[in-house]
């Protein structure tokens, strides 16, 4: 490996008056234009994030209220930190034949990338746009049906957009 | 002997011999559905069309005999769109609950889809809907939407088992596989039209959902659940064991298996062995690691060499026979028995594959014996009370041991059972030293089938770090030094 070159001079205390001179510069210009400042003021002002954000995860419910979700594990298949956790089951409803029992996100563990939301064929899960998420202790962040569908924040589940009993009704 | 050109190279096969068999042997790329090589030719998915030189008009390979001469080749454009328009047929009223299916990942459909896909459908209308989850017996669930009529399941119940439950009812797009009224597919071979079925339309009630076939690595062994010794695959990841399939061996078990052997997965998770050592003495037990219980056994066996005795069963390999015996003889004893769970049943026999001996290597152990001149006497005639010492090697398979409770109570008698089990089991606490043992997915060695076929089992992987095999407790109880190989405090799966 080659070694970066000996600068040429030794002196330090120029490079200091200046980058104390662009701080000095900013922080004067700032009190003068608090309006354009490039910080924020959290928790009190926050950041508008784009609809497209990948927050905390969503899984989506039919009409009925119940989960989307087949159990296919594509999503539990597809993600790289590998903190998708589903036991599927047997429904007794025959047209729905497969559903979850359990289904568990360590948000510890996930990156956040949005895999498993591209991975999923039936639109059941989704990055959501909530990201400011707290517990007490780590066990607090696996997240369990009741959490990812359920939640209060979520006012009894967002709807999904491809349904297989009307699919089935239409012939496809 | 016609000599035939398949896609270029040259081949001389038997007389009568189909091209499809042709292009089996020459290991070539063929799609097909309904053909399968256990059963008769039904001819019905044409999916295995080829271009024969000097036809007009494309063959289907599995029924067109090779002559004299003939060039046969599916590398033909013609050939793959007449492919692609076929499966799209198949395809027409396939439902799209590939994540829901569990054949999903090893799908006839979806691998061809890749190949001869034609991904842009022409076909406009509804898809016709049928029954999904249609319970056919005990062991397998019809979803007839996902059916493709191959066929396969029928000609198996009609020509293999010759139960003839399935059949194909109504015509046209309303065709599909059902039972009889009050005739449930239930036969001993049932499993295997689960495996032959191409797509999801028969899954199995035992695997069904519990695992994505992608999670699940595979490893081939010899079945133990009876002396056939049928070739099979085990399928296991880390959380345990999943299924077990047929694999093919002209000599022994052909394509198939039985419902009996695809259980023997349960007796090796976790959940179901002994994972240490247990002395039991006057109603309290105490867990020893099984080398330090091996060895202490050993300082036992040295006071009472003449009045100990050993009782062999026919589910461990041959290997770990002759160490045992080995090493027995160099103790001095010479009680040796043989603990036959059903000796009136021996030599009964299905007429397929399934045997009443229900041990994977009783030859393997009268020749082990043979070879170390032992005399291995029926275990009904043991007096416990004349041994203070006994050792069982007890059976991997308890289930096919019912006289396994009535044995230990009266084994127990004697100052001192030693039973070696890889299963837990509360009846054996009667004993009063349990030592934990392999299973045969975790251990190499040889059994030798009821025709004297030697077939050789290979550890596919660990369950209970700390178990021994025979041979190692062989070792052990001489008080040498065992290599065991410790894995996660309970020995999960490495």
């Amino acid at each position: 490996m080659s070694r970066l070159p000996e600068p040429k001079v030794n002196w330090y205390l120029p490079a200091i008056f200046t980058g104390l001179g662009i701080t000095m510069k900013k922080m004067l210009w700032n009190l003068g234009n608090r309006s354009k400042m490039q910080t924020l003021n959290y928790p009190e002002e926050k950041y508008d994030y784009s609809p497209r954000f990948k927050g905390t995860h969503i899984l989506t419910v039919k009409k009925d209220g119940s989960l989307r979700c087949t159990a296919c594990m594509l999503c539990a298949t597809n993600c790289p930190a590998d903190c998708i956790t589903i036991i599927a089951s047997e429904h007794p409803d025959p047209t729905v034949e497969k559903y979850p029992i359990s289904y568990e996100i360590d948000m510890l563990r996930c990156v956040f990338c949005g895999f498993c939301e591209e991975a999923c064929p039936v639109d059941a899960i989704r990055m959501g746009p909530e990201w400011q998420v707290a517990g007490k202790n780590g066990s607090n962040f696996i997240y369990g049906i009741q959490d990812l569908a359920y939640r209060p924040q979520l006012k009894g589940g967002i709807q999904t957009i491809l349904d297989d009993g009307e699919r089935s009704k239409a012939g496809i | 002997m016609p000599k035939c050109t398949i896609n270029g190279k040259q081949i001389e096969v038997a007389e009568g011999t189909t091209v499809i068999e042709a292009f089996m042997k020459l290991e070539q790329n063929i799609a097909h559905y309904c053909w399968h090589p256990g059963l008769s030719v039904a001819g019905v998915c044409r999916m295995c069309m080829v271009k024969v030189e000097g036809n007009p008009k494309l063959q289907i390979a599995c029924n067109t005999k090779v002559t004299e001469g003939m060039v046969a080749s599916n590398e033909d454009a013609k050939v793959k769109e007449a492919v692609e328009w076929i499966l799209g047929f198949h395809l027409i009223n396939h439902p799209l609950d590939c994540p829901i299916c569990d054949q999903a990942g090893e799908c006839g459909l979806q691998e061809y889809y890749m190949t001869y896909g034609k991904y842009d459908p022409a076909m406009a209308e509804k898809k016709v809907k049928k029954k999904k989850v249609v319970d056919l017996g005990p062991t397998v669930v019809l979803d007839s939407e996902r059916c493709i009529l191959c066929d396969r399941c029928v000609r198996f119940t009609s020509e293999v088992t010759k139960t003839n439950e399935l059949s194909i009812f109504n015509r046209g797009d309303h065709a599909e596989v059902g039972v009889y009224q009050e005739r449930p597919l239930n036969n001993n071979y049932s499993y295997n039209v689960v495996d032959i079925c191409p797509v999801g339309a028969l899954t199995s009630k035992d695997f069904r959902f519990k695992q994505r076939v992608w999670y699940l690595k595979d490893f081939n062994t010899i079945c133990n659940g009876c002396s056939t010794g049928c070739n099979v695959k085990a399928y296991y990841n880390e959380n345990g064991f999943y299924r077990i399939k047929p694999v093919y061996n002209k000599e022994v078990n052909g394509h198939w298996m039985c419902d009996t052997g695809r259980d023997m997965y349960k007796f090796v998770n976790l959940e179901k062995r002994q994972t240490s050592a247990v002395k039991n003495v006057n109603g309290t037990s105490e867990e020893y690691s099984p080398i330090q219980a091996t060895r202490e056994i050993g300082v036992l066996l040295r006071k009472n060499v003449n009045e100990a005795a050993a009782v062999l069963t026919g589910q461990y390999t041959s290997e770990e026979y002759a160490s045992f015996f080995a090493t027995m003889k160099d103790f001095g004893i010479k009680d040796f028995y043989h603990w036959v769970n059903n000796p009136e049943k021996m030599e009964e026999f299905d007429g397929l594959l399934l045997r009443g001996d229900r041990n994977p290597n009783t030859a393997g152990l009268r020749a082990e014996a043979k070879k170390a001149n032992i005399n291995l006497r029926n275990a009904k005639d043991l007096d416990p009370k004349k041994h203070t010492l006994i050792i069982v090697a007890g059976p991997e398979v308890q289930a096919f041991y019912p006289d396994l409770q009535k044995s230990v109570d009266a084994w127990s008698k004697s100052q001192t059972l030693v039973w070696l089990s890889s299963c837990k089991n509360p009846v054996l606490f009667a004993a009063h030293w349990i030592v934990p043992m392999k299973s045969f997915v975790e251990k190499n060695g040889t059994f030798v089938n009821y025709k004297g076929i030697e077939q050789k089992i290979k550890k596919g992987t660990t369950i209970v770090g700390e178990a021994l095999s025979l041979d190692e407790f062989a070792i052990a109880i001489k008080g040498e030094r065992v290599d065991v190989e410790y894995t996660s405090p309970l020995g999960g799966l490495a």
